[in-house]
């Protein structure tokens, strides 16, 4: 089996733009799924609202398309319901972190059996490209024409704070990496965030000089930053490039976690 | 194994053209029928999925698919080469 068995053929293809990353997500995320061995009829896939939330749709398991922000309540649910499904969350940065932000750090803290996959695109895609929390100081959106005045949030670092069990952080330009992180995630009892940094070149490219998909991926791989070599040059007290994207695994403990089947 | 992209799912965004290490796909030059400018293919027998795929049991590399955003990209099996025998009438 590949991960193109665990995707719906006649719902393809799928309404993201062209160069979006979410599909290059939805392929690394179900590739490490496809690798577990599940059963598709014992795995949920939850989503939220938002372009990366349209994943659910197109898998080929049980899918819960949910209401805004709170994919990580529904997930939540279903997991306490049954914990012998299997349950994996795709969400997106304005839904996890905007309006679902207390969703995902109680999640975190209850440390939940869940993986949960953040397409983190910068931005408010589907509506319209309005600034998102995570937009970086200085971006250009819809809603911040003179570029964003405030920091942006750092969601591995809140999930490692709230408690997540797991916590990485790769680029679309890390595939197998990405795929490795996320079957990682799915082996670790309790929660485990993976946030991926995704492309969009319709409404956070065009407005930020990044047009092209293929730059942006350029820019992915220009500026990543493994966090070995992060806490290094941080140790040493040598400067850190201030757009570096800092990949790797974040954290990996075995705190108790609640939902795992007996 | 033969590599495919197909242009029923391809959105033209040059992502493959990246990625590939040997650069098999080229940007495409002439849209297709929905006005797509599919990437052509440059010498596809060097792709080392489909050279090998079939000695080592597994996907090799696999990059060009997994970052392909519209799951166009895909091998397909081949039959295996089979001698033909031509008569030649004089």
């Amino acid at each position: 089996m590949s991960f193109e068995d665990w995707l719906r053929a006649d719902r393809l293809p799928h309404i993201w733009c062209s160069g979006c990353s979410n599909g290059t997500i939805l392929n690394c995320t179900m590739a490490a799924v496809d690798m577990m061995d599940w059963d598709p009829d014992r795995t949920v896939v939850v989503s939220g609202i938002g372009c990366s939330s349209r994943a659910a749709g197109y898998v080929e398991a049980d899918s819960l398309h949910t209401t805004h922000g709170r994919a990580l309540a529904f997930a939540t649910g279903v997991k306490l319901a049954e914990p012998s499904l299997n349950v994996v969350v795709f969400t997106g940065d304005g839904d996890l972190a905007a309006i679902g932000g207390n969703h995902f750090i109680h999640a975190c803290r209850r440390n939940i059996d869940l993986t949960v996959v953040c397409m983190n695109n910068l931005i408010y895609g589907m509506t319209g490209g309005q600034g998102s929390p995570t937009t970086p100081l200085g971006a250009l959106s819809t809603t911040t024409p003179y570029g964003a005045a405030e920091p942006a949030f750092d969601l591995a670092a809140l999930a490692v704070a709230a408690g997540a069990n797991y916590v990485a952080r790769w680029t679309s330009y890390h595939v197998r990496e990405l795929e490795k992180a996320v079957k990682a995630g799915l082996e670790t009892p309790g929660l485990s965030f993976i946030e991926v940094r995704a492309g969009c070149p319709t409404n956070y490219g065009r407005k930020n000089r990044i047009r092209e998909a293929t730059d942006q991926l350029e820019q992915f791989r220009t500026r990543s930053m493994l966090k070995v070599k992060y806490d290094r040059l941080v140790a040493e007290g040598k400067p850190v490039p201030h757009d570096a994207i800092v990949v790797g695994e974040f954290v990996r403990r075995s705190n108790p976690a609640m939902g795992v089947a007996p | 194994m033969k590599l495919a992209i197909d242009e029923r799912r391809c959105k033209g965004c040059n992502l493959c053209t990246q990625v590939c290490p040997y650069h098999i796909f080229r940007p495409g030059t002439a849209a297709n029928r929905k006005g797509v400018l599919v990437p052509e293919l440059d010498r596809p027998e060097r792709c080392t999925n489909c050279r090998l795929r079939n000695l080592y049991g597994r996907t090799l590399c696999g990059v060009c698919q997994l970052t392909c955003p519209d799951q166009a990209i895909h091998w397909q099996s081949e039959r295996p080469y089979e001698p033909v025998r031509i008569e030649v009438e004089y």
